[in-house]
């Protein structure tokens, strides 16, 4: 079907693909050593799958000040009345309101030189999903579907992305590596329960099956073979055990307590347990950053909901021995203007910005580049988002370079240009 | 270095208003060739090499006679079986009654029909019933509808700024009007390249609204949509498959760098307004901060009036910058003493688009990302007719749908004619849909050509290709099983296909004699922070069920919670109870022998008799059901959740 399609683009284009050259990739030529490093790396994918590396993106949607978060500047017209506060890690100070994340600041590292150009929301919300600006002409994986695609487990029941919120989609990588959007963090989701018994659902599939036999006879043998496919795995969901992943409820109170009993808190203690049963991607998002108005208020107010989360899942992670092979990134579209606008807000300012980093293999405990004294610019080791994304793949050991093949033919690698933060390493 | 640019471009501006007026009149003059038919002629000192490809773009001017529908079916018909004889394939049969009206129906009304509907046809014994059918679903107000939501999805599935689907409302009823009045899609397209005004009043201007008037954006979209060349692969580097330079797609960009948008000051958050930046008597080149940073010096000038070197709102406060003022102090004004000197402008961190604002386009320098680029005129990439610098928004974009639309630009019938064959067919002469171009080889190009030709030869009318086509024998083929040899579309057989997100959702609301299907809670796609999402039932089922419908088909194998949707919403259960007022509780009552109630069943859900087979499954399963509702409600599921149900055979 796929490989149809593959076919038919290259014959139009009187050449061969990428993707043709490697479906014609004999094991001659593993055996005669004609094979690129990248290739090589991809015959590997099966020893990646099995050392079950997994991310959680906390995304802060709107954009979050870096002022008010992990890069304060207490006295400075700039810093607003926003307050300093010490660290588990002597030296590294940040913004008042985060003391929980403070004390794991040992496991988290401080990136305080984000870079970018994007200002828009929707452009830098793509952006720092994808690794690519939007163009119309090819809707990019995220970089979660990505993974996904080359450390997930295919045969898991769970699906191999969730993101508790909305998020941007696997693009031309497919249903696989969609993401599976859950929209109440501790429920069971939408329609994932069936109304009927179990014997009696199974009846109807497998009456559905028997039925479906006439049409992929008559010249329905593709569109068949493909719903059985997504059938068989919705129904794995369904019926899978793991379900219970979604429900919060068995953890204890002291520990949803410590995670905060917010949609935030909630969404990453699911988090967890999703990594836990296998998942390999979850997002985890918390909005209202846009803070054109009431800046500290406002900031405040998030805090209190993000400081615990985060803070809960760095910690328990660790305790429960998944921080290694959990990588954590906190960051939103961009960081905000230093200056105060009439209505005590921050605007949008890609120049600056803040990322945070755990688990993973990271090196914690340190802060990556610094932002100029009144926080205008970066003052040194500036880190873009292409350098974020490919430390991503380092620490989950994903060759960057891998590409796919987009629609129209041409192949698109996971992370185009950057270079991984090396201080991040041990 | 900077400095002397910076003069230099003043002086230029100053010479270039000079020359404009010279120039525009010279475009008028182009414009008015084109009006009446004549093709432009090709100067011939333009830069950009002439494209040496095989196609006729030399006859192309000459359109044949027009024929009539019926006429060119038939020769569409002797050209594709000449070619299935060559190449010793035998076409499959003709479909029966069921499949055609089912097929037909979707295609053209975007419904389902009802099992009287399919029922009366069968029995018709009217020879000419097929070709009558097609003339009344192409009459019917469900058309109009249909094609409106396919063209939504298209413009809206790749917009730059997903927030843009705020305005799809008016697109669609704007789209709708103009498929009931049946307007050339050549009118159509000069519509959506030239459309001013408001977003929530104009429905034409979903194109520059999606794309944020963004021109490489709008460049790369028009030439996809209306052309089905992806240029935008040259935005960086010269196409890498096609011959498509990377200057000539700034060249398409730089039809469009005037267009902007700009939020209604008086209106609520989603009033916008697709406005010309040129607009207004003088300083419009000021419209923007991006422009007044580049040249400060300049715009103190203009605007001093106590020549202090500095401007604050006073003198600001009867001209037409008070508004861009606010935005300056908000930005620009680092020393807070309420005015604004050249230095600081200067020294205003950068707007959130660069090169945005700006009435000329440049192309970019790839080697340094600081500097502005090259500034790049307009020149239309098929045909390399050069439009001349300078020109108003208006005359540059009307100038751009006339080159577009032009009958001696072949790719614009050729495009629209392989997207709608392809969407009845399931297989276009090119694939995908939107990637052709003079250096592809398509599938059966006597066909496409005669049908482009013919298209372009009815002034573009759009009833007319989908009458060609639906009358075909090639479309009303029925569908099989593909042999190994066929590795490209042949146009043997037709192709089953998914249905599209509206056409599932009219299909459910007519299975289930329901009007709206209600309070499915959707999983939101796209793009998050501000998308505003559609919650009418339709809206929600469409952020399930929708795609992209210039995706190709073998791209689209369904999702999880679109199966979860039909497997287990206990909206779906309750309308497929086999008791109260539902149209099964209507069918048990009305059939007590199981074999006229599965037959209706399957009318009702596939629009056709269940076979010999199903019909013994069937049967089987009821005889082992605990009771008759209950078996019939499985069976009820089991068909809506079937791929035949989904899928366009």
């Amino acid at each position: 079907m796929s490989l149809f399609h593959h076919q038919a683009i290259s014959l139009s284009r009187g050449g061969l693909t990428r993707r043709s050259f490697l479906h014609a990739v004999s094991a001659g030529a593993i055996a005669a050593g004609t094979l690129s490093f990248r290739d090589v790396i991809s015959l590997r994918a099966d020893d990646l799958r099995k050392q079950g590396m997994s991310m959680i993106l906390l995304y802060m949607q709107g954009g979050p000040s870096q002022f008010e978060t992990f890069d304060p500047k207490p006295g400075l017209d700039t810093g607003g009345p926003t307050k300093a506060i010490p660290t588990a890690i002597p030296g590294i100070e940040i913004a008042e309101g985060w003391s929980q994340v403070a004390k794991q600041m040992t496991d988290i590292a401080l990136i305080r030189s984000m870079n970018n150009k994007e200002g828009n929301h929707q452009r830098a919300l793509y952006q720092m999903h994808t690794g690519y600006v939007p163009s119309g002409s090819v809707k990019h994986p995220s970089l979660g579907s990505a993974i996904a695609k080359e450390i997930g487990d295919p045969a898991h029941d769970l699906p191999a992305v969730v993101s508790v919120g909305r998020t941007v989609g696997a693009g031309f990588l497919g249903v696989d590596y969609e993401p599976f959007a859950v929209q109440n963090p501790g429920q069971i989701p939408q329609n994932v329960t069936p109304l009927i018994d179990t014997s009696r659902f199974n009846r109807r599939l497998g009456v559905l099956n028997e039925l479906e036999q006439d049409f992929a006879a008559r010249g329905g043998e593709t569109v068949v073979a493909n719903h059985q496919r997504l059938y068989e795995k919705t129904r794995k969901l369904v019926q899978s055990p793991q379900v219970k992943t979604f429900d919060l409820s068995s953890e204890p109170q002291a520990l949803q307590q410590k995670y905060g009993e917010t949609q935030f808190g909630k969404g990453c203690l699911l988090a967890r347990r999703l990594v836990e049963a296998g998942v390999t991607f979850v997002e985890v998002t918390l909005g209202n950053w846009d803070t054109h108005d009431d800046n500290f208020n406002r900031c405040k107010t998030l805090s209190e909901q993000c400081d615990p989360g985060f803070a809960a899942l760095v910690a328990d992670l660790k305790d429960r021995g998944r921080l290694d092979k959990t990588l954590v990134v906190w960051v939103g579209e961009f960081g905000r203007t230093p200056r105060i606008n009439p209505r005590t807000g921050r605007d949008h300012y890609p120049r600056v910005f803040n990322a945070a980093i755990a688990g993973g293999g990271i090196k914690g405990g340190q802060v990556i580049g610094a932002s100029t004294k009144d926080g205008m610019a970066v003052e040194r080791d500036p880190v873009s988002v292409a350098d974020l994304f490919t430390t991503v793949c380092k620490s989950l050991h994903v060759d960057p370079r891998t590409e796919n093949m987009s629609p129209i033919g041409r192949p698109l690698k996971i992370v185009d240009g950057g270079e991984p933060v090396a201080k991040l390493f041990g | 270095m900077f400095r002397i640019n910076r003069w230099f471009a003043v002086l230029f501006f100053a010479a270039t208003s000079v020359v404009l007026s010279m120039l525009l009149s010279r475009v008028e003059s182009i414009a008015a060739a084109q009006e009446t038919k004549v093709p432009v002629s090709k100067p011939s000192q333009v830069a950009a090499k002439s494209p040496k490809s095989g196609t006729d773009h030399e006859t192309a001017g000459a359109l044949p006679a027009p024929l009539a529908a019926r006429d060119v079916s038939q020769r569409i018909d002797a050209l594709i079986d000449a070619d299935l004889k060559q190449g010793k394939l035998m076409p499959a049969p003709q479909t029966t009654d069921e499949d055609f009206l089912r097929r037909v129906t979707f295609d053209l009304a975007g419904t389902t029909p009802e099992p009287n509907v399919v029922s009366l046809f069968g029995l018709d014994p009217d020879p000419a019933k097929r070709t009558k059918t097609i003339d009344r679903l192409l009459e019917s107000a469900d058309y109009a509808r249909n094609w409106a939501q396919y063209w939504r999805e298209v413009l809206y599935s790749r917009a730059t700024d997903p927030r843009s689907r705020i305005s799809q409302k008016q697109f669609e009823t704007w789209m709708e009007e103009n498929l009931a009045a049946n307007r050339g899609w050549d009118k159509v397209a000069t519509q959506l390249l030239t459309a001013t005004g408001s977003v929530q009043e104009n429905g034409a201007t979903a194109l520059m609204f999606a794309h944020q008037g963004d021109p490489e954006e709008i460049a790369s979209e028009a030439s996809r949509i209306f052309l089905g060349i992806q240029i935008q692969c040259a935005n960086c580097h010269d196409h890498p498959t096609d011959k498509w330079k990377r200057e000539q797609f700034h060249q398409l960009a730089a039809f469009f760098p005037r267009v902007a948008l700009r939020r209604d000051p008086n209106g609520g958050v989603a009033s916008f307004n697709v406005v010309s930046l040129d607009a207004g008597p003088g300083g419009g080149r000021f419209a923007e901060p991006g422009a007044i940073a580049r040249e400060p010096e300049k715009f103190i000038e203009r605007v001093d009036r106590n020549k202090d070197h500095k401007i604050t709102l006073d003198e600001v406060q009867n001209d037409q910058f008070k508004r861009v003022f606010t935005l300056l102090m908000e930005r620009a004004d680092a020393n807070k003493d309420g005015a604004l000197t050249a230095a600081e402008l200067k020294a205003m961190p950068i707007p959130e688009q660069q090169g945005r604002g700006s009435l000329e386009h440049y192309m970019p320098n790839l080697e340094d990302p600081n500097d502005r680029g090259q500034k790049i005129d307009p020149v239309f990439f098929v045909s390399n007719t050069k439009a001349g610098a300078g020109m108003k928004d208006t005359a540059r974009r009307e100038l751009a749908a006339k080159l577009f639309t032009s009958t001696s630009n072949e790719w614009f019938a050729k495009a629209f004619v392989n997207r709608i064959w392809s969407e009845m067919l399931g297989e276009g002469f090119y694939m995908p849909i939107d990637d052709i171009g003079p250096e592809r080889t398509p599938n059966s190009p006597e066909v496409l050509t005669l049908l482009s030709r013919q298209f372009a030869a009815h002034d573009y009318d759009i009833k007319w290709l989908f009458r060609t086509i639906a009358n075909t024998h090639a479309y009303q083929r029925s569908i099989r099983a593909k042999s190994a040899a066929e590795t490209a579309p042949t146009f043997a057989a037709a192709v089953p296909t998914r249905l599209r997100s509206d056409q599932l959702y009219d299909a459910l609301t007519t299975v289930l004699g329901i009007g709206d299907i209600g309070g499915n809670r959707a999983p939101q796609r796209g793009a998050g922070a501000g998308q505003r999402v559609d919650n009418s039932p339709r809206g929600q089922f469409n952020a399930i069920f929708g795609f992209d419908p210039s995706t190709p088909q073998d791209e689209i194998t369904g999702t999880v919670p679109q199966a979860l949707f039909f497997m287990n919403s206990p909206l779906l259960q309750t309308l497929i109870r086999g008791a109260g007022q539902t149209r099964l509780a209507r069918i048990l009552q009305d059939f007590p022998n199981d074999e006229d109630a599965l037959t209706e069943l399957y009318l009702l859900v596939l629009s056709r008799q269940p076979s010999e087979k199903e019909l013994k499954i069937c049967r089987k399963f009821l005889s082992a059901a605990p009771n008759r509702r209950e078996g019939y409600e499985d069976l009820m599921w089991s068909l809506l959740n079937s791929s035949e149900f989904l899928t366009k055979r």
